[in-house]
């Protein structure tokens, strides 16, 4: 299988010690491991103002954490520990490497389109944007009077 | 018949040509949708994320996304925030993403 990148995103309550969120953390860490998980990225957000009442809170210690992984069941496996843990609010996990290659993939068009173009400095000319190879000159607009009338 | 095309035809490309009703694609839903009667035309709007060449909408940035959505935290449409097709549907995946992390409101607070 290949490798798929998830972000994980889970809120705890405001109140939660520090030791409480860390415990968690961990857990999630040790779960990963066994399943040869990369944990990219662990950021601490730290309390936020959430936009709508969550069970009846308006605040939340919010926590990121990115994953590379080949195991895709690890994150039911995740979902559940986050379920069960009592601190945690919400959490929601995201799918990212087919959004990332395609990011990639039109960078890489948008690149070769930039490199191939012959760098033009004139604006203005009626972009019927095919064939990088330079036209000289005569760019025909269509208005000029080439009916001939016979 | 040689004097036919006395006035100098213009192609009517995206911009719309002068005696054609509603004003162009801009403001095709502009003012109501009336055929031949145009109250104004709209002002050529430009895809924010075109012009940045943005090719991906990350749902965490709450500060960005919010400007797309009503304080009732419904999703503006295409017209008002001249976004492209394509951005807009991956706006409103993000927006939806942000919706569900509590990081965007779903509705308004009472």
């Amino acid at each position: 299988m290949e490798e798929r990148l998830y972000d994980l995103i889970f809120i705890c309550r405001p109140d939660t010690p520090e030791a409480d969120i860390d415990k968690i953390i961990s857990t999630l860490e040790h779960a990963a491991a066994e399943k040869e998980t990369k944990i990219e990225k662990i950021e601490k957000w730290g309390r936020k103002r959430m936009a709508y009442r969550v069970h009846k809170l308006r605040e939340g210690f919010y926590v990121y954490m990115s994953l590379r992984t080949t195991h895709g069941e690890l994150v039911k496996e995740l979902e559940r520990r986050l379920k069960v843990a009592d601190p945690v609010i919400k959490y929601l996990t995201v799918r990212l490497d087919e959004e990332l290659k395609r990011q990639a993939k039109l960078k890489r068009h948008r690149e070769r389109r930039a490199a191939r173009r012959p760098r033009k400095a004139g604006a203005g000319t009626s972009g019927s944007g095919t064939t990088g190879t330079g036209t000289t000159g005569a760019v025909s607009g269509g208005s000029e009077q080439a009916v001939a009338s016979s | 018949m040689p004097e036919e095309n006395q006035r100098p035809q213009q192609s009517s490309g995206p911009g719309g040509g002068g005696p054609r009703p509603g004003g162009g694609p801009g403001g095709r839903s502009g003012p109501g949708g009336k055929r031949g009667k145009r109250s104004y035309v709209r002002r050529k709007k430009v895809c924010r994320f075109c012009v940045d060449k943005v090719d991906l909408i990350d749902y965490k940035k709450a500060d960005v996304l919010g400007q797309f959505i009503q304080e009732r935290g419904k999703i503006l449409p295409r017209r008002m925030t001249g976004t492209c097709a394509r951005h807009q549907r991956w706006l409103s995946v993000a927006i939806k993403r942000a919706q569900n992390i509590a990081l965007l409101p779903f509705g308004a607070e009472i």
